[in-house]
Formats: C-alpha cells, structure tokens, sequence
C-alpha cells in the first residue's frame, strides 16, 4: 500500500529543484570545520587563565597568538561563513531565483578558504596588526574584501533578478549587511593605518569599527537568519513584517553611532560619549521590536519547541538577543560603566552577542540546511538535542561568571587600596567556572560537527532507504 | 575650553552621516515601495510556500 505523506503531496512549487547549492554546502560544512578548530584554541585561552604556565613556553601557543586566533577564527572561520553559506541559500528561496552564478559562489568559497588558513597561519607566526578584531595581516585583509565584493555581487545579482517585487525582511537585513560591511571593515582594517590616526584617534575608529562588527554585520546577518527560519522551522507565518521594517530601520539608523562608548570615561570627546550613550539606549528600540516579533510569531506555537532543534536554538538565541541587547545599553551609561568597563562583564557580554545569540541562531541555521541540501535526514537528532544542551548549559555558565566576575573585578579596581595582583588572584575561580563552561561548550561543537559532517558524509547512503513516495495532488 | 576634536571623529562622522543619508534614501524608496502599506504582510505569506517538495518527509517533520 503505498504511503502518502501529507507535506510531500503538497502542490509543488514553481522554485522546486531549481538551487544546486553547490556553494551552500561549501560554505557551511568549512564553517562548521572551523568551528571544531577554533573551539580547541578557545579552550586552551580559557585553560591559560586557570593555568598561565600551560604551554607557556611553546611560542604558537602564548596567549598573544592564541587570542587574535580565537577572536578572528569565531568570527570570519566559524560565523561569518555561516552567515554567509546561510545567505547563498536564502536569498536565492526568498526571490524565487537561482543564485546569480554559482561559479563565482564556489569561487568565493575557495577564497574564503584561503583567507582563513592564512590567517590561522599568520596569527600563529605572530604576524597581525595588533587591532581589535582587526590582528589579520594586511594582504590577508585585502583578500577579505576581495571576497567580500564577490559574495556582494553575486548576493545582489540575485535580488536584481528576483521574481517578486516586494522582498522579505531577510533579504533587507542581508543586503544591509553586505553594505554595512563595507563601510566597517574598512574603515577598522585600513583607516586605522592611515597617517596621523595613532593613540586616541586609532582606539576612536578602531572601537566605531569593533562594535558596528558586532552591530552591523553579526547582528543583520544573525537577523536576517532568524527571520527566514524561526518561521520556516515552525511552518508558522512571521507575526508582522510591516513590525519587522520598522525594527529594520530603526537599527539603520541607530546603531552606527554607539561605538564610542567603549571609550565612555576615556580621553575623547564628551560630547562624543554622550552621543554614544543616547543611540546605545535608542537600541532598545529595534531590540523589542525583533524580539517581539518573533515571540509573538511563536504565539500558539511553543510546543514545537520540545522536539525541533532548530527552534531551540532559534528562541534561546532570542532570550539572549533580548539579554545582551538590554546590559548593552544599560552599562553603557556612565555610572554603570565605571565598574564594568574593561572588565570580565565585557567579553561575557561580547559572548552571549557572538556565540549566545548569532552562533545560535547560525547553528539553527546549519541545522535546518543540511539535511536539505543534502536531501536526507540529519544523521542524529538525539545528538543535535544534546548539543543544544551543551551549548546553553555551558553558554549560561559562562555568561554568568563572567558578568558577576565582572562586577566583582570592577568593584576592586574602583577601590586604590586593593593592589591589582589580588584583584586577579580573586578572579582565579570565576575563570575555573569558564574553563569548565568551555568545556562543556566545546563538547557541544564537537557534537555538532559530527552530526552535520556526518549527515553529509551519510547522505548518499540514507537516500538509498525507500522514502514514502510522493503523490501529487 | 577648546574641544579636542579629533581626525578620527571626522573620518567616522562622515561615514555615520553617508550611512545615515543612504538609510533615510531607501527608507523613503520603501515607503514609496508600499512596505509599510496595506500590502506590506504579503511577503512573509509568499516566504512560506514550500520550494522543497522533493525531500524525505521525516527530514521535516522536527527539524
């Protein structure tokens, strides 16, 4: 008796079949690749700061070599080429098109690749700019924008070609990512370096591009992507996407102008703080507005969550969307950022934006992807829940030291009779709780890694079982 | 007091107001576009028609 599953016998649509996703698949599996390698450099930072004698002797590894590895690899090995794999394949869906040229996908892909063994292999050497989020070579960074120009054209190409007038908000949060891009990345890879901005003017441009990396490219991209699968995942119609514009434009217009108050209580301008500080809190406008839209969407909805991975990760990337977007503001006010600045609160701050909010929502992402670029089934999803857990157990342990470590540190530093050795003695067990979070977060990536490598490596030998036979309607 | 004003706060200015010049063009364009009018919810109906009929059922059911 034949078996006539409900979803498959839906009418076909006209888009069926038409994506190869060549570069889809490039992308996404190298992401995932570096994810796994740079987990282990994550580690053993976390391992240095228990232990500073640990590999200390080993040039490769000293903790000025492994850090810009780690910062560099996480956000273009890891997140970027998610974002960007997970680009290749929305933007195409969204507009009802095949992508612009597939050849210059893969083409972007093998640079990419290229891109990133050299920096894994520079960084190692020794050789960087000393920047923030910026250490990669120059000729390194050069080839960045190159490729970056290439993913532009071809994302844009095929919007140009798109079946439908109006585009989905995604499509609007990644073309605003490959613009903002842009503009960042050079300014904090090039015009950092040109004459006459050292001392406080390189910090100034160095922290505007810093924190717009963050805002406005991690954050569209992120966006972008949990707008296309926090419905797709949960076959439930976005709740408003006249709400989603609106939280599109106003991050437009606001974000850019809050990178100064890294700086707040520093040797620049007042009134350049002062502006930070007022569109830091005007972010809680665009914040509410993603975030409620996608709580409202999931409305009716939230049982889905016990069995669908991709949707765990979705919406406990919008708690710590949520989260990281109200301590974001609220310690760049002046009195609250007396005590965190510089402290541990900023990287438990600067990891639940990067790894809580946007790694969680890519990973949704990869998750929902594969299996279907493949056209197969994930190879386990019982290995893909204990991921989830692994990341959020781990992920939370982290965040929270990390912030109370913060507070704690900042409160000691305010305090002159407190000699500053003690205060790093102090901190030694919120840094075991890290290393301990680290681990766990580190077991969850390998979970990870396997699950997708191995869905992909399987496929061929799944599609080889008897699937119900589709019957058109 | 003089204020120190830096290059830097030049350089970055002029991009936040090319960044925000180019918002407020393509704002206006998508207003002009009908995205926030009666028919701005269409895209995120047409977003859900399935271009996937092809995979295995128990791929979709959870993931």
């Amino acid at each position: 008796m034949a078996v006539q599953p409900t979803l498959a016998s839906a009418p076909v649509a006209a888009g069926q079949d038409i994506h190869q996703d060549t570069t889809v698949k490039m992308f996404l599996l190298g992401a995932v690749g570096y994810f796994a390698i740079v987990g282990v450099i994550a580690l053993i930072i976390a391992a240095k700061f228990v232990w500073p004698e640990f590999l200390g002797t080993i040039s490769y590894f000293t903790y000025g070599r492994m850090r810009p590895l780690h910062v560099n690899g996480m956000l273009f090995g890891w997140l970027l080429a998610a974002d960007m794999g997970l680009a290749y394949y929305i933007v195409p869906r969204l507009c009802g098109v095949r992508l612009w040229s597939e050849k210059l996908g893969v083409a972007t892909s093998i640079l990419w690749n290229i891109i990133i063994v050299s920096a894994i292999v520079s960084l190692l050497g020794g050789y960087q700019k000393g920047l923030e989020y910026a250490d990669l070579p120059t000729p390194v960074a050069v080839l960045v924008v190159i490729a970056w120009v290439m993913f532009g054209v071809n994302i844009f190409g095929t919007i140009a070609t798109r079946k439908y007038q109006q585009m989905y908000v995604s499509t609007w949060y990644l073309m605003g990512t490959i613009l903002w891009t842009a503009f960042v990345y050079l300014t904090g890879n090039f015009a950092t370096l040109l004459p006459g901005i050292t001392g406080v003017n390189q910090a100034n441009l160095t922290w505007m591009y810093t924190h717009n990396a963050v805002g406005l490219i991690f954050t569209p991209a992120g966006l972008a992507v949990a707008y296309y699968f926090i419905p797709r995942a949960s076959n439930t119609p976005l709740f408003s996407h006249k709400l989603s514009m609106i939280g599109f434009w106003s991050l437009a217009f606001v974000y850019v102008w809050t990178g100064a108050h890294h700086m707040i209580h520093g040797p620049i301008s007042q009134w350049l703080q002062t502006i930070s500080i007022v569109f830091s809190v005007m972010l809680l406008i665009p914040v509410w507005a993603v975030v409620y839209n996608f709580i409202a969407t999931m409305k009716g909805q939230w049982h889905q969550l016990g069995d669908n991975v991709s949707l765990k990760f979705l919406m406990s990337g919008t708690v710590f969307y949520l989260l990281t977007c109200f301590q974001g503001p609220m310690h760049s006010l002046r009195s609250v950022n007396a005590i965190v600045s510089k402290t541990d609160w900023i990287p438990g701050h600067a990891h639940m934006a990067v790894l809580g909010t946007f790694s969680f929502m890519a990973m949704a992402g990869v998750y929902y992807v594969i299996p279907r670029v493949f056209k197969t089934t994930l190879h386990s999803e019982t290995l893909a829940n204990w991921s989830f857990w692994l990341f959020l157990i781990g992920g939370l342990g982290m965040f929270t030291a990390l912030w109370l470590g913060g507070f704690w540190q900042g409160w000691q530093w305010n305090n002159p009779a407190i000699p500053f050795i003690d205060t790093v003695v102090a901190l030694k067990p919120v840094w075991m709780v890290r290393f301990l979070s680290g681990i766990m977060i580190f077991g969850g990536i390998v979970l990870f890694m396997f699950n997708i490598i191995s869905t992909a490596i399987g496929a061929g030998q799944r599609q080889a079982i008897p699937q119900p036979v589709a019957v058109k309607a | 007091m003089t204020d120190a004003t830096y290059a830097s706060v030049y350089f970055s200015y002029f991009l936040f107001f090319l960044l925000a010049g180019g918002a407020v063009f393509f704002f206006v364009r998508s207003l002009r576009d009908g995205y926030l009018g009666s028919d701005s919810e269409e895209p995120k109906f047409r977003m859900m028609q399935d271009d996937e009929g092809d995979l295995p059922t128990n791929s979709r059911r959870t993931l």
